[in-house]
C-alpha cells in the first residue's frame, strides 16, 4: 500500500511538472506575441476612435503590471491560476476570464467526453470483429471506413450535416440550445433541448476519435491473437467470445486506457473548429475568436492551459488505473507480490 | 525443391530494404493506394504544364464566373467527333430570366479541344528565397514556358468549373495539392530533423539529459496540437508575403509535431545502443561517429522512413485546419486549405457545389498516403513474416 501511494505522488508530482512545464511554454507564447496587452487594448480603443497617446499606453502597462519582469510575472500568473483559480482579465474584453469561461468551459468538456466514451464503446467492440473476422471483406470495409473517418477532416463531415440538415429540415442545427432556452437556468426541458442539438458536435468529435480508436484496438488484437497463450487456451478447448474476452481482449485493455488521454488530446485538437462551424458557444470557439480575430493571448492562454490541464489529469488518471488493473503494472508498482 | 530452395536463400540472404520492398509490392491495397499516389504528385509536380489557366487571379476568365464544370465531349445530335469538343455558351440576361445573368448553351457551334497549346507563361526551376534580409535572398531565374497540354480557340475551357472571381478550379486544384504538399514536405522535413536531434541526444547520452528531454517532449505532446498551432500562427502580422508565409506555416508544422518521431528515436537508439554488435563494433575500435553513422542509422532508416510517411498525412490534415480558419496560408497562395475555405458558404453549398471538387482530392490524398504508410509499416515490421 505504502508502495502505491508512493507511486500515485511521484506520478501527481510528475503531472504537476508537466504542468507548469505547459504552463511556462504557453506563458512564454503570449509574450513574444508583438504588442503587449496594454498596447493592443488601446489600439483597439484607438479604433472605437478615442485618442491614445504614449502616456496613456505607459500608465495601462503600470497598471496591468507589465513593467514587471518576465520571470516575475509568471510566477504570479501561475500561482493565481494554482492559490486563487484566477486566469485574470481578458486583454480585449475587459472581462474576468473565470466568469467569461466559467460555464463554457464545462459545457466543451462535457461534450468532448460523451464524444470520447461514444468514440470507445463503438470502436472496441468494432474492432475486436475486425481483428477476428474470418470474412477479409468485413475486415477491409471497416478498416477503410476508419481511415476515412481520419481521412475526412471533421469541419467538413459537421458542413455536410449541417447542409443536409439544412436542405430536408430547415433547422441549421448549429449553436448548443435554441433560442428560447439560450439564456435560461437548467432545467429538464432545457437538458433536453440541449441533448437534441448536442449529438451533432459529438457525433462529429466522436467520429474521428474512433477511427483512431478502432485502429488501436484492432492493431493490438491481431498482435495478442497470434501470440502462444492464446494458442495454448485454443489447444485447451476454449473458443468464441469467451477465448476472445478472456485472454487478447483482457490484455489489449492496457494499451487502449493508456491512449485514452491521447484520444482526448485529439478531439480537443479538433473542438474548436468544429465549433466554429457549429457555431457552438463554448470554449473551443472563444479559442478561435481570441485568437483569430480578437488577438486576445490572455483569453488564448487560459484557454490552452484548462485543456491541457484536463488531459494531464486524464493521463494521470488512467496511469492509476492502470496500475491497479493491469497486474504487470502493478508487480512493478508493488514490488514482489 | 530446388526452386523453393533458391527462395529461400533470396530470403536470407536479403537485404532489409529488398525485404521491405517485396513485402510491400505484395500488398494489394497498398500498392493501389501508392499508384494513385504517385499520379497525384507526378500531376502536382507538373500542375503548370497540365492546367490551362494561371490559377491566379491573373487566369481569371471575366466573362464565366461562378460557371459549372464544362465536361468535354465525343458526341452531341449533330453527331461524333474523335476530337473533343465543347458547346458555346452565350452570356444572356433578360426579362425571362429576372435579370440575372444565365448562360445559353449553343449547341450547333462546337469548340474544339487542342492539345499541346500554348497560353500562359510558366516557370520552370526557378527558385527564389525571398526572406528578410538582403543576405538570404536567392534566386535562379529557371525557365519559361507556354505549352500545356490542352485548352480550346476560343472562349474557356473549364472541366471543374470557376470560382466566384473566374478563377479555373482545375488549374486551382493543381496547383493546390502542389502546395499542400511542398508545405507537408517541408513541415514533415523540419520536424524530422529536430526529432533526430532530440531524439538522438537523448538515446545517445540517457542519464538525466535523457530526462530533462523526455519531460520536455511529454510536456509538448500534452497540448492539443491545433490550439497551439493557432496560437502560433496568430504570431504572423497580416502584411507578411504570402512567401514568408508559406515559409512559416511549414516551420510551425514542424516545430510542432516532432515530438512524437523523436520519442521513436529515442525508443529505438535506447535498445540498440546495448546490442552486442555495437559493443563488438565499439570493441573493435569504431569510433562514435562511424557507430552512429554505420550501425545506428541504418537499423532504423526503415522506421523512420515509415514514420515518416505517416505522419505526412496529419500535416496535410493540420494545415488545411489551419488555412481553413484563416491563419495558414491565404489567398492568393493556393491550398487545399484554402480553397475548403470557399467551400464553406451556404450559398456555394446549395447552388455551386463544384467548389467540392478539390475536397474531394484532398481526401483521396490523405487516404492514399494514410494506406501506403500502413502499408509500410506492415513491411517494415520485421515481425511479421508471412
Amino acid at each position: 500500500m505504502i508502495n502505491f501511494i508512493q507511486f500515485t505522488l511521484t506520478r501527481a508530482g510528475l503531472a504537476i511538472i508537466t504542468l507548469l512545464l505547459v504552463c511556462f511554454i504557453v506563458f512564454s507564447l503570449m509574450e513574444f506575441v508583438p504588442g503587449t496587452c496594454a498596447e493592443r487594448y488601446l489600439a483597439f480603443k484607438n479604433t472605437q476612435g478615442s485618442q491614445i497617446t504614449y502616456e496613456d499606453i505607459e500608465k495601462e502597462k503600470i497598471r496591468l503590471g507589465l513593467d514587471k519582469p518576465f520571470l516575475y510575472r509568471y510566477g504570479k500568473w501561475v500561482s493565481n491560476i494554482v492559490f486563487d483559480g484566477d486566469f485574470g482579465d481578458s486583454c480585449i474584453l475587459r472581462m474576468n476570464i473565470n466568469e467569461l469561461l466559467s460555464g463554457r468551459f464545462t459545457l466543451s468538456l462535457t461534450i468532448c467526453l460523451v464524444a470520447l466514451i461514444f468514440s470507445y464503446l463503438i470502436a472496441i467492440p468494432v474492432g475486436i470483429i475486425s481483428a477476428t473476422t474470418k470474412y477479409a471483406s468485413l475486415d477491409n470495409t471497416l478498416k477503410f471506413v476508419s481511415y476515412l473517418g481520419i481521412a475526412l477532416p471533421n469541419f467538413l463531415v459537421a458542413l455536410c450535416i449541417m447542409l443536409f440538415m439544412t436542405v430536408y429540415y430547415g433547422d441549421t442545427m448549429t449553436g448548443l440550445f435554441s433560442q428560447e432556452y439560450e439564456n435560461e437556468p437548467w432545467s429538464s426541458a432545457k437538458l433536453f433541448d440541449f441533448l437534441s442539438r448536442a449529438w451533432l458536435p459529438i457525433f462529429v468529435l466522436g467520429w474521428n476519435a474512433t477511427a483512431f480508436a478502432l485502429q488501436t484496438v484492432r492493431a493490438l488484437m491481431l498482435d495478442e491473437n497470434d501470440k502462444l497463450y492464446v494458442m495454448a487456451a485454443r489447444a485447451r478447448g476454449i473458443s468464441g467470445m469467451s477465448l476472445l474476452w478472456r485472454y487478447p481482449a483482457k490484455h489489449s485493455l492496457g494499451p487502449v486506457i493508456n491512449s485514452i488521454g491521447f484520444d482526448l488530446n485529439r478531439i480537443f485538437s479538433a473542438l474548436p473548429i468544429v465549433a466554429l462551424i457549429l457555431i457552438l458557444t463554448e470554449a473551443g470557439a472563444l479559442l478561435i475568436e481570441a485568437l483569430a480575430r480578437s488577438n486576445d493571448q490572455q483569453l488564448a492562454g487560459a484557454i490552452i492551459f484548462l485543456l491541457t490541464a484536463t488531459i494531464v489529469f486524464v493521463n494521470f488518471i488512467t496511469d492509476i488505473i492502470l496500475a491497479i488493473i493491469d497486474p504487470r503494472i502493478r508487480k512493478g508498482v508493488m514490488g514482489g507480490g | 525443391m530446388e526452386v523453393s530452395n533458391q527462395k529461400k536463400e533470396a530470403y536470407y540472404t536479403a537485404t532489409q530494404m529488398q525485404l521491405v520492398r517485396t513485402r510491400f509490392f505484395g500488398n494489394r491495397s497498398a500498392m493501389i493506394a501508392g499508384s494513385i499516389l504517385l499520379f497525384m504528385i507526378i500531376c502536382s509536380l507538373f500542375a503548370d504544364f497540365l492546367s490551362p489557366y494561371d490559377p491566379t487571379i491573373k487566369g481569371r476568365d471575366k466573362d464565366y464566373e461562378n460557371g459549372a464544370p464544362q465536361i468535354p465531349m465525343f458526341w452531341d445530335e449533330n453527331g461524333f467527333s474523335a476530337r473533343p469538343f465543347l458547346h458555346t455558351l452565350e452570356k444572356y440576361r433578360g426579362a425571362d430570366t429576372n435579370f440575372r445573368w444565365v448562360y445559353k448553351v449553343d449547341t450547333e457551334k462546337r469548340r474544339y479541344v487542342y492539345f499541346f497549346v500554348e497560353g500562359w507563361e510558366y516557370k520552370v526551376f526557378d527558385f527564389n528565397i525571398n526572406l528578410p534580409g538582403k543576405i538570404l535572398d536567392f534566386k535562379i531565374p529557371g525557365f519559361t514556358f507556354n505549352t500545356h497540354l490542352f485548352g480550346v480557340e476560343e472562349g474557356g475551357i473549364h472541366i471543374f468549373g470557376t470560382d466566384k472571381a473566374g478563377k479555373d478550379l482545375f488549374s486551382r486544384t493543381l496547383s493546390a495539392i502542389y502546395i499542400s504538399l511542398a508545405v507537408g514536405t517541408l513541415g514533415v522535413f523540419i520536424s524530422f530533423v529536430l526529432s533526430l536531434i532530440i531524439g538522438g541526444i537523448s538515446g545517445y547520452y540517457g542519464g538525466w539529459i535523457d530526462s530533462v528531454l523526455q519531460m520536455f517532449t511529454d510536456a509538448i505532446r500534452t497540448v492539443p496540437p491545433i490550439p497551439l498551432f493557432m496560437c502560433l500562427a496568430a504570431f504572423a502580422p497580416l502584411e507578411w508575403s504570402s512567401e514568408l508565409r508559406f515559409f512559416f506555416i511549414s516551420c510551425l508544422l514542424g516545430l510542432i509535431s516532432w515530438p512524437t518521431l523523436a520519442r521513436r528515436v529515442r525508443t529505438h537508439l535506447l535498445s540498440e545502443r546495448s546490442q552486442e554488435y555495437i559493443l563488438a563494433a565499439k570493441l573493435c575500435g569504431a569510433s562514435s561517429t562511424h557507430i552512429i553513422v554505420r550501425h545506428l542509422l541504418p537499423s532504423f532508416t526503415s522506421y523512420i522512413i515509415v514514420d515518416l510517411v505517416i505522419s505526412f498525412p496529419y500535416m496535410l490534415l493540420s494545415e488545411t485546419a489551419l488555412s481553413f480558419i484563416g491563419l495558414g496560408l491565404r489567398e492568393p497562395v493556393n491550398s487545399l486549405g484554402v480553397l475548403l475555405q470557399n467551400a464553406t458558404k451556404a450559398d456555394v453549398l446549395l447552388n455551386y457545389q463544384w467548389y467540392f471538387i478539390p475536397v474531394f482530392f484532398l481526401v483521396v490524398l490523405i487516404l492514399t498516403f494514410v494506406y501506403v504508410g500502413d502499408g509500410l509499416r506492415d513491411a517494415a515490421d520485421p515481425h511479421k513474416v508471412k
